[in-house]
């Protein structure tokens, strides 16, 4: 469960990365790191869906893309930090770690509930 | 027509997420392509729709449908959980992420 959600994560840093290549590459190095981010954020958010809920997972990475790419403007490219934006970042990120204890609480019912499974299955082939 | 072209843009993006789920069951070149194809067209109708929409609103649009049809997609074609704490944290998200855009 923790190896997914950091998966998704990287998903989420590679696609800043992309979101300001496209917006601002211009050398054909800038547009080679800008593919190789795409690339490599859809390979990752691939691995996220296998364990994780696609619904849970496409919005975890498309607000943090947003959030990230919001914060890089604030951060590297002198955007104003108007304060509605740091409070929508600030509730996006609730929403995001509220989202991560919620799938872990029913990702380990649903290990449990195997874990029962294997130990009949056990005891009967003992 | 430029309104019309962000909202199939936001359903290409729907379906961008069901190749997602796709490549993680079977992982055939159909999948593959699928995925391509369809956020192909997504970004390109979203880059379309933006010569007439300002960019904040056509995002806020895009991402808005592709979140919440991701989210709907989960629950009634995967059987995803509908728990109410679940759905809570993803509009938490989605709100944020529709207003950042917005007023970017």
């Amino acid at each position: 469960m923790q190896k997914e959600w950091l998966l998704l994560f990287l998903a989420g840093i590679f696609e800043v990365v992309w979101v300001s290549g496209l917006k601002h590459a211009t050398a054909w190095w800038e547009w080679l790191i800008t593919l190789t981010a795409i690339w490599f954020s859809f390979k990752v958010l691939i691995d996220a869906a296998k364990k994780l809920p696609i619904g849970t997972v496409y919005a975890v990475f498309t607000g943090l893309g947003t959030a990230g790419t919001v914060m890089t403007e604030i951060l590297l490219l002198q955007e104003p930090a108007h304060p509605l934006k740091l409070a929508f970042i600030a509730t996006l990120s609730a929403g995001v770690i509220g989202l991560k204890l919620v799938t872990k609480d029913q990702g380990e019912k649903a290990r449990r509930k195997e874990h029962g499974v294997d130990r009949v299955v056990h005891r009967r082939s003992v | 027509m430029e309104w019309i072209a962000l909202f199939i843009a936001g359903l290409c993006e729907v379906l961008g997420v069901f190749a997602i789920k796709r490549v993680t069951e079977h992982r055939s070149l159909l999948s593959y392509l699928l995925l391509v194809v369809a956020f192909g067209a997504s970004f390109s109708l979203l880059m379309f729709a933006m010569t007439r929409i300002s960019m904040g609103t056509a995002y806020a649009v895009w991402t808005g449908i592709g979140t919440v049809g991701s989210a709907v997609l989960g629950m009634f074609a995967f059987g995803e959980p509908k728990e109410w704490r679940r759905l809570l944290f993803i509009c938490l998200i989605l709100v944020s992420a529709v207003g950042l855009k917005w007023i970017s």
